[in-house]
């Protein structure tokens, strides 16, 4: 080990662009892409693997016996939901794996104790899931346009459905990642709840063909309104209006991040 | 230098959730450029108080100032560095990412935060493991880079939460070389440390701390005075006895 002088004490200068300032920011959302990134076996392809999975099988062999739904044809009508899907539990299992690591080996501490402002840690932190779930779904669509030819009716709605949904599921990633104890705690929600409220959010099926009360009962679960807004950017169809799927979406999110940033402003599970 | 300290505590207290009081009305004070000592017992405070310092625990109540700045103002904490107790390395980056990313965490655009991370992998014999990951290095490697991340920002005040737990004679004396050297250039060092002889040796002055309030404060000369005792050992005896 060298005893050169190598740390000359020097002023702390105050940043004064925008971009200087947002460097801390910068640096942690580059490092959870980065671990996206070099997972990206394990993060991107396994679950673009299994989403293309359910389109081939699901839609090629039903599609024989289900002709159309809603005027699509079935392998198109499923893509919409499917992808949602992918993007969504990536998103979310994500950040909860990656807030519950940095907490339980505790090299969090090193991004608590810098100078950077609690929204930024909380943005940086969420990227990650946003960046994994966005080159889910682009590889899942560039995969199933030449099988299903599925349309893009409405790119505004389709991107603000998207928009919407990540912000959703990062936030709840991260919100997730701070209040678990274990692993199990973090995997019990993925499995428990959002894996079963995807597959019951209509995204194999429409929703209004359901007999009663199972129609109605559709209607309480969170990921039905997402799915509703995205298959419209798609297909231009939904069971609800889609005005009623992006705000309901939207008023989840905000509930997700306004949890969020109060765990980062107020401390608690993350700092004893 | 300044004439504002660089670390000043008042009445700083914390209690945990489940009712430990580990502070009790803390008060300290650090002046610039000092080599500060903090010693007790194990559940003494010790890494209350440096968490606290660091933002890693939410106080209770009282005033933690950085050089003069209010310690969660991002301007106080970019002076701030802390090489924890436990090697808490981010088990996804490899040796130099460590180090460039935490340059980042800190306000330092990235040709800077690269060109200081060789220099620190340089100091810290670190250089041919610059793409190891964390997990892969050997303990006394690992420990270094603890020690090199703390210091990436060139922080005024660094503090060392036992530096040298758990690593070999050699590899001690070489940490304790370069933080006195880093303490010649005008840094200011507060130190934990379970290593009494080290303490007395490179301390100017020296709190001694249990259940989480101050005891004793002073130089090394003047304690071994007080307490009538031949070593810093001694001290240390009498005044937890106490």
């Amino acid at each position: 080990m060298s005893t050169a002088a190598v740390n000359e004490p020097t002023r702390p200068t105050t940043p004064s662009t925008l971009l200087e300032r947002r460097r801390g920011l910068i640096s942690l959302g580059g490092r959870e892409v980065l671990r996206v990134l070099k997972l990206w076996t394990q993060t991107v392809a396994a679950p673009v693997v299994a989403s293309f999975l359910f389109i081939l099988v699901f839609g090629l062999s039903l599609s024989g016996r289900i002709r159309h739904v809603d005027g699509f044809d079935y392998r198109q009508f499923i893509v919409p939901g499917l992808i949602t899907m992918a993007m969504v539990q990536a998103a979310y299992s994500n950040n909860s794996s990656s807030v519950f690591q940095a907490r339980f080996d505790r090299y969090l501490n090193d991004v608590l104790a810098s100078p950077m402002r609690n929204w930024e840690i909380n943005l940086g932190l969420s990227l990650g899931g946003v960046v994994r779930a966005l080159l889910i779904g682009a590889a899942l669509l560039l995969l199933a346009l030449p099988i299903t030819h599925v349309p893009i009716h409405d790119p505004l709605v389709l991107v603000a459905g998207v928009a919407l949904g990540l912000t959703l599921f990062s936030s709840l990633g991260v919100v997730v990642g701070i209040y678990a104890k274990t692993w199990d705690h973090a995997g019990f929600v993925q499995n428990i709840l959002i894996v079963p409220l995807s597959f019951l959010g209509g995204v194999f099926y429409s929703v209004s063909s359901l007999p009663s009360p199972w129609s109605e009962v559709s209607h309480a679960n969170p990921i039905f309104y997402l799915v509703q807004a995205v298959r419209y950017g798609f297909l231009g169809t939904s069971d609800v209006p889609v005005a009623v799927a992006l705000g309901i979406t939207a008023i989840l999110a905000a509930v997700t991040v306004a949890w969020s940033a109060w765990l980062f402003h107020s401390g608690r599970r993350l700092k004893p | 230098m300044t004439s504002l300290p660089a670390l000043s505590l008042r009445a700083l207290t914390k209690r945990y959730d489940g009712g430990l009081l580990a502070l009790d009305g803390f008060d300290l004070e650090i002046p610039d450029g000092e080599f500060f000592g903090l010693l007790g017992p194990n559940g003494a405070g010790k890494t209350t108080l440096i968490s606290a310092v660091c933002n890693l625990i939410r106080v209770t109540s009282g005033e933690i100032e950085i050089f003069g700045r209010p310690h969660h103002e991002p301007e106080a904490r970019r002076m701030m560095g802390l090489a924890e107790q436990d090697v808490n390395l981010d088990r996804f980056l490899d040796v130099e990412e460590t180090l460039v990313y935490h340059g980042g965490y800190y306000g330092m655009p990235r040709p800077q935060a690269v060109r200081r991370a060789r220099e620190m992998m340089d100091v810290f014999d670190l250089r041919a493991k610059a793409g190891v990951r964390a997990p892969m290095l050997s303990g006394g490697m690992r420990r270094r880079l603890l020690l090199a991340r703390a210091l990436m920002h060139e922080p005024r005040l660094v503090i060392l939460d036992e530096p040298t737990a758990g690593v070999d004679f050699e590899l001690r004396i070489e940490l304790w070389q370069y933080i006195r050297r880093l303490h010649e250039q005008g840094t200011t060092i507060l130190l934990t440390t379970h290593y009494l002889e080290e303490a007395q040796e490179l301390c100017q002055d020296i709190a001694l701390i249990r259940g989480g309030r101050l005891i004793a404060r002073d130089s090394p000369s003047r304690l071994l005075a007080s307490y009538e005792a031949d070593s810093l050992a001694d001290v240390y005896v009498k005044a937890m006895a106490a």
